[in-house]
């Protein structure tokens, strides 16, 4: 299709968290498209423009692996804050991590490589000028240089993502996936939160097949397993 | 796979089989039911127990699922004493309210139900005070346990009438939930807020722990209030996957392993009809956890048989063939989960989650046993499950609770899924060698050798059984401080110290610098026990050692080179010289205590 666009992203370690272990992370086994939108967000986004996942390749075995960290249980809340900017004074923002300490058990991936294929469409908020063609080579561009508004992560911020542009007509990177995981029903996956109709998440079923999570077939597949 | 889909399949199961609570119930410890007249006054108890070995325990019943949690909320038509009747055996700050809220409730509830049992339940409630709780039919030990109710001689528990059933089961529906996306199903659902209460994970609060939840601020996302809409599941998941989970880890289901590995709880069941599903789950079970051998003679047998159960099984997988020839029933594929959750205060983490075919689990299992064999064998008859393994080679006094519980998490996660074993797993059994473990029983060795034999691909896997001829140093070297040992133990006999409690740690880690002063020493046992006549295979064997040492000794070893010296120990100690082993001629030729000098 008119341009897509293919990056390959890698990183030491991942956690796609599922939404129903929040508290106590646990990973899917793939990238999430929610998550490779994220990534390709920090790279190039402007109103005008809608990132959609149209593929994600697994390129390295599924591993994982477990670690518990010390961690916060409290938040600062944006009124608290607001209301500390208003009064001109730090008194009472601060948060001692000694009182609110948790310790919080993770189940995360390992040594993860993926390559997302994705395109973007246009937003109503797209102006005159804003035509794909510029967006896109905005993204290339921006992408081959390693250039991004913040660093590109794994799910989570503390796992950093590297990524690499292929360019139009390189090849795809090989496929360290064995065999037995090429294949595997994944379940019901989150596919993104609908933000703009109050934070609604909506999943899909996703299904694995020769190490690539094909999303757009999955969402036109619907429910049948 | 999510763990709560495959939470959802189980009941599925439990629904076939007749075993699944009605959504709204759960199985709760009753100890008493009261009877009560038509009047309201009290009748007389009936006593629920069950006697279990010399205890009388309370009976599981299907009573309307509780919704407290730390707040004051009674119970439906049961609950107990300080709610019911006012009255605890502590010092409740909050027992009157408890006890008004009890009270409160059910008038609210069954107001409007005609029925002459809630007359004589609510007359009851009216006539009912604490005092009463101190004379008979009342005694001490009915405090703090859990009572039904019913009317006079009625078979029925007032909380099992239809009416009264369908009348808490119409007060779950809330009137304004809202409509999600369930992610276990996939379908619209009313969101749960309260998620199910797991009880049954060791060491979790005995009030019960949750899988899901979201108790602090910390905790949500996108502004979010903490009702879980984080993670959207509709009512109906939720309390399927709460009655699964609750019925796997009851403490007598068949699914549950009786230990925890580590300080994680696990629960293994199969995705397929009942009867190659429980096939599959008795063969996971005698797999995994292969059980110890007894010592009686009575067990004897009992082992011998499930020996060359397993060991028929092992042979058979290992060989490639599907484990269905040897058991008709698994003759199809069968999906198996294995859940390890370990508790963290009020919430449950999952330890380990694999999901597989049936036949995977076995090949990889078959496949550990083989990297952890070790001649001879530490262990009698059946190789050790995880936990036995685990509690002799890394735990401080060999107890269960001290094994270090992320190493036990990642030992069965590479166990399972077939990857490379925790490099800590070395480290742990070194440095329990290192406090004063005993290296001569084999375990530590046999852990070690399982290491490095799946580990590093690039080396030759470590001998299983004793190789003279090994070209290793380590190896060697560890094969000569068991005969520096041996030698000090047949010339001078029972010492406080031994050179192994002295010097194992630094001969392994440091031989250059130790081995040096062991042989000066060994010089002069050597040179006694030739006066007697004793100890020429000492000689031989360490002519034969000494052959294969490279001519500088190595100034420092590192970890994988430790391990094989581990193992070079425990086949020297364990050798046969003629044909006695090397430990029975070293007793028998020691000096004993009171001997002449």
């Amino acid at each position: 299709m008119p341009f897509g666009v293919r990056l390959h992203v890698w990183g030491e370690r991942a956690c796609f968290t599922r939404p129903e272990m929040k508290v106590e992370r646990v990973s899917y086994d793939v990238m999430t498209p929610s998550a490779a939108r994220g990534i390709l967000e920090a790279i190039h986004w402007k109103p005008a423009i809608r990132w959609v996942v149209d593929r994600i390749h697994v390129l390295r075995p599924i591993r994982f692996q477990s670690l518990r960290r010390n961690e916060v249980g409290a938040k600062i809340g944006a009124v608290t804050a607001e209301r500390a900017m208003r009064a001109g004074t730090t008194a009472g923002l601060g948060l001692l991590v000694e009182e609110h300490r948790q310790q919080r058990a993770a189940t995360l991936l390992v040594d993860v490589a993926y390559v997302i294929e994705a395109h973007f469409t246009l937003t109503p908020r797209a102006g005159a000028e804003d035509t794909p063609a510029k967006h896109a080579s905005m993204f290339n561009r921006r992408a081959a240089a390693g250039q991004c508004f913040h660093r590109p992560c794994l799910g989570t911020r503390e796992f950093a993502a590297d990524f690499a542009l292929i360019p139009e007509g390189a090849p795809q990177p090989e496929s360290a996936l064995p065999p037995d995981q090429r294949d595997r029903d994944l379940g019901w996956m989150l596919h993104d939160i609908d933000h703009a109709a109050g934070g609604i998440s909506h999943f899909f079923r996703a299904r694995l097949s020769d190490g690539v999570l094909d999303v757009q077939r999955c969402l036109a597949e619907g429910t049948t397993a | 796979m999510s763990v709560l889909q495959a939470l959802d399949g189980y009941y599925g199961r439990m629904a076939a089989r007749g075993e699944a609570e009605e959504l709204g119930f759960t199985r709760e410890n009753i100890s008493f039911a009261l009877a009560i007249n038509k009047n309201g006054s009290v009748r007389d108890i009936t006593d629920l127990r069950e006697v279990s070995g010399r205890r009388l325990v309370p009976r599981r019943m299907s009573v309307p699922r509780p919704k407290r949690t730390s707040n004051v909320q009674a119970n439906f038509l049961w609950d107990k004493t300080a709610y019911a009747f006012g009255v605890d055996g502590g010092k409740s700050k909050r027992l009157s309210e408890e006890h008004e809220s009890f009270k409160k409730f059910h008038r609210e509830m069954l107001s409007g139900v005609d029925d002459q049992r809630v007359e004589a339940f609510l007359a009851f409630l009216d006539r009912w005070t604490p005092k009463t709780f101190e004379q008979a039919p009342f005694t001490a030990d009915m405090i703090d346990v859990s009572f039904v109710f019913r009317l006079e001689d009625e078979h029925l528990y007032l909380h099992q009438v239809p009416a009264l059933r369908a009348r808490w089961i119409e007060s779950l529906q809330e009137q304004d939930a809202s409509r999600v996306m369930c992610l276990v199903t996939g379908r619209m659902g009313d969101l749960e807020t309260g998620h199910p209460i797991v009880k049954g994970v060791e060491d979790a609060q005995t009030a019960g722990a949750y899988l899901v939840s979201f108790n602090a601020t910390a905790y949500t996302s996108y502004n979010k209030p903490l009702d879980g809409s984080n993670a959207p599941v509709s009512k109906e998941a939720a309390a399927r996957y709460g009655a699964a989970l609750n019925a796997l880890l009851e403490k007598s289901s068949r699914n549950r392993l009786p230990r925890p590995i580590g300080d994680a709880t696990t629960v293994f069941w199969a995705d397929a009809s009942e009867a190659t599903a429980q096939a599959a789950e008795d063969w996971f079970a005698l797999m995994f956890n292969p059980p110890a051998a007894e010592t009686e003679a009575t067990g004897l047998e009992k082992d011998a048989q499930q020996a060359a159960r397993l060991g028929d099984a092992l042979r058979q997988v290992a060989a490639g063939r599907p484990i269905g020839d040897l058991d008709p029933r698994l003759s199809e594929g069968v999906r198996f989960h294995v859940l390890g959750l370990s508790p963290n205060a009020a919430r449950l983490s999952v330890r380990f989650w694999l999901t597989d075919s049936f036949d995977a689990f076995a090949q990889r299992l078959a496949r550990h046993y083989d990297h952890l064999r070790i001649e001879p064998a530490p262990w009698r008859l059946l190789p050790p499950s995880v936990n036995r393994l685990l509690v002799r080679t890394t735990a401080p006094q060999e107890k269960f609770e001290n094994i270090p519980p992320l190493l036990a998490g990642e030992l069965t996660r590479a166990i399972l899924a077939g990857t490379p074993y925790p490099r800590t797993l070395l480290a742990a059994a070194l440095i329990r060698l290192r406090a004063g473990d005993d290296p001569s029983t084999g375990w530590h060795a046999a852990a070690i050798r399982a290491v490095l034999a799946r580990n590093d691909d690039r080396k030759e896997p470590p001998p299983v059984s004793l190789d003279r001829e090994n070209p290793h140093p380590a190896y060697q070297l560890g094969r000569m401080f068991a005969m520096a040992e041996i030698a000090q133990r047949m010339a001078l006999g029972k010492v406080n110290a031994t050179i192994r409690d002295r010097y194992f740690g630094a001969a392994s880690a440091t031989p250059a610098g130790v081995f040096p002063l062991l042989l000066r020493g060994m010089q002069h046992h050597l040179s006694r026990l030739r006066k007697d006549g004793k100890g020429g295979f000492i000689e031989r064997e360490m002519d034969q050692i000494a052959t294969q040492l490279p001519p500088e000794l190595p100034r420092s070893l590192r970890l994988e080179e430790q391990g094989r010296f581990v193992i070079g120990y425990y086949h020297q100690r364990k050798a046969r010289v003629g044909d006695k082993p090397v430990d029975e001629i070293a007793d028998q030729e020691s000096p004993k205590e009171g001997d002449a000098e």
